[in-house]
């Protein structure tokens, strides 16, 4: 469904992503790892159109995408979780969901459902400001605010970072049951989430692919990995 | 003293009205508004046309001079504006200050450089606690509270004003949640702009009008934004009227002072709160 062909993407003369090419077939969860400054959230800005990159192709269901704006790549499925956990803190948790219901044309209640359903507790924050929500429970909204109207692709960038253990349980568990129903491309440096859900993972060094590994077992086999963490 | 705060209040709601339209540009587009002047100003001198030489009653020439300048507004943020989003405060600061000179121009070529007056509208007064105040001095202020009100039941209750907070927030994040905000940016441009026409209508009758009117009044409303805190709507109204009784009583005590007070306490603010743009 989503397919990298070469990709280069830079910051100014700084030049991040080199040549990169990744594949994910629809449905599949994939991971993305690498050291700090290794790429792993500009390739994921990049797939989400809010950095043009300066060569390469972007394909999702065999047509061309690259280069189109956030908001058209969101109309077609696309859904960016970034890493700052930042909500409108300014609105309250239902304002949230509302702005996501919104763009979807989906009505309020149905999204509100979808997002209490991952994460009953929820209910009883919606009409708190999201800005008074601990950091787990902004990456919950987050997380449930990308899956309002028809999500196709889920991009997740550091999702249990300087969360709590418990917290982490909760995000693995709404990751766990949203496998194979979306697919998703994930940054993760959790070694075993990751294990527990990747289908895939690619490891960036220094913007380039130079590890891929697919299949769940050939995944949980592999040492290798730490040399990307 | 208390008409000295009677003449705060007043130009506490004149700045009011001007400044808003400045924070919400500032806030969610990052662009650094001169050309606010220009509208401002046309707003006045078309008022002046409509009064003097087309004899329209104040109330409705100020309605239609009001109304006359959201095409104007939408020109600027279509044409010149529109084509700053993203770029350095620099380019934003050099061509909004560019059509801020092309306005003054235009509006001396059409109107003149001399001074003209207007003259208060209702000419009554009202008599409070054995103090006499001009009923328009108090309207202004009135309005400018009711307006206050309005927006903020305007940014919480509607779509469109959930909007703006959101991309005050973080607009990138709005636009990952599929919303294009070129259209909302319009809407709050041509807003903000008919709300500074909306200030210079109703500021024109107790002051000299003038090309160069908006460029002075202009500095102060930056003044009001900064102190305020960038796109804090409620900052924005507590300190217009914080920094126009500044005005007004320094004006009382050290008149030449009045307006360098104004920057003396911006100055303060500033450090003490510096602003992170």
């Amino acid at each position: 469904m989503l397919e990298l062909a070469g990709v280069d993407a830079a910051y100014g003369h700084a030049k991040v992503l080199h040549d990169v090419s990744l594949d994910l077939k629809e449905g599949q969860m994939a991971f993305v790892i690498g050291r700090n400054g290794a790429g792993k959230t500009t390739l994921l800005r990049t797939i989400m159109g809010l950095l043009k990159p300066r060569k390469g192709s972007i394909r999702y269901f065999d047509n061309e995408v690259t280069g189109l704006s956030p908001e058209d790549l969101y109309q077609k499925g696309f859904r960016f979780v970034a890493q700052d956990k930042r909500v409108f803190s300014n609105l309250t948790v239902r304002e949230n969901i509302e702005l996501a219901a919104y763009s979807n044309r989906e009505p309020l209640r149905r999204a509100l459902d979808k997002v209490i359903e991952i994460y009953p507790k929820l209910e009883s924050f919606l009409d708190i400001k999201a800005g008074k929500l601990s950091g787990g429970q902004r990456q919950i909204l987050l997380v449930g605010q990308a899956l309002v109207g028809d999500p196709k692709l889920l991009l997740i960038d550091e999702p249990t970072q300087g969360l709590a253990a418990v917290v982490v349980d909760d995000i693995a568990r709404i990751l766990g049951s949203l496998k194979g129903r979306v697919s998703a491309l994930i940054v993760e440096q959790n070694l075993p989430l990751m294990c527990q859900l990747a289908d895939k993972v690619f490891a960036l060094k220094e913007g380039k692919i130079s590890m891929i590994v697919s299949g769940g077992s050939e995944i949980a086999n592999t040492g290798s990995f730490d040399e990307f963490m | 003293m208390i008409y000295t705060l009677m003449y705060g209040l007043t130009i506490g709601a004149i700045l009011y009205f001007i400044a808003i339209g400045l924070s919400l540009t500032f806030g969610t587009m990052r662009v650094t508004n001169f050309a606010h002047t220009i509208t401002y100003t046309i707003g006045v001198y078309l008022l002046l046309t409509f009064v003097t030489q087309w004899k329209v009653h104040y109330f409705w020439a100020a309605i239609f001079a009001v109304l006359a300048v959201i095409p104007i507004g939408y020109l600027i943020e279509r044409f010149i504006i529109r084509r700053l989003y993203g770029e350095s405060l620099d380019y934003t600061f050099i061509a909004t200050f560019a059509v801020s000179l092309i306005g003054v121009d235009v509006v001396k070529w059409i109107w003149g450089v001399q001074p003209k007056a207007l003259g208060d509208p209702i000419r009554r007064y009202i008599e409070l606690l054995g103090f006499t105040f001009p009923v328009y001095r108090l309207l202004i202020v009135g309005i400018a509270i009711l307006l206050f009100f309005a927006l903020q039941l305007f940014v919480r209750r509607t779509m469109v004003g959930k909007i703006i907070i959101a991309a005050l927030e973080d607009r990138e994040k709005v636009r990952c949640l599929g919303i294009k905000l070129d259209k909302y940016f319009s809407l709050v441009f041509v807003l903000g702009s008919a709300l500074a026409a909306l200030g210079g209508v109703l500021y024109a009758p107790i002051t000299s009008v003038h090309p160069y009117m908006g460029t002075s009044i202009l500095l102060l409303c930056f003044a009001v934004v900064i102190v305020g805190g960038m796109a804090n709507l409620k900052g924005t109204f507590f300190a217009a009227f914080a920094l126009g009784m500044v005005v007004a009583i320094t004006a009382r005590y050290w008149p030449p002072g009045a307006e360098t007070m104004v920057f003396i306490v911006m100055a303060i603010v500033l450090i003490f709160r510096p602003i992170d743009v």
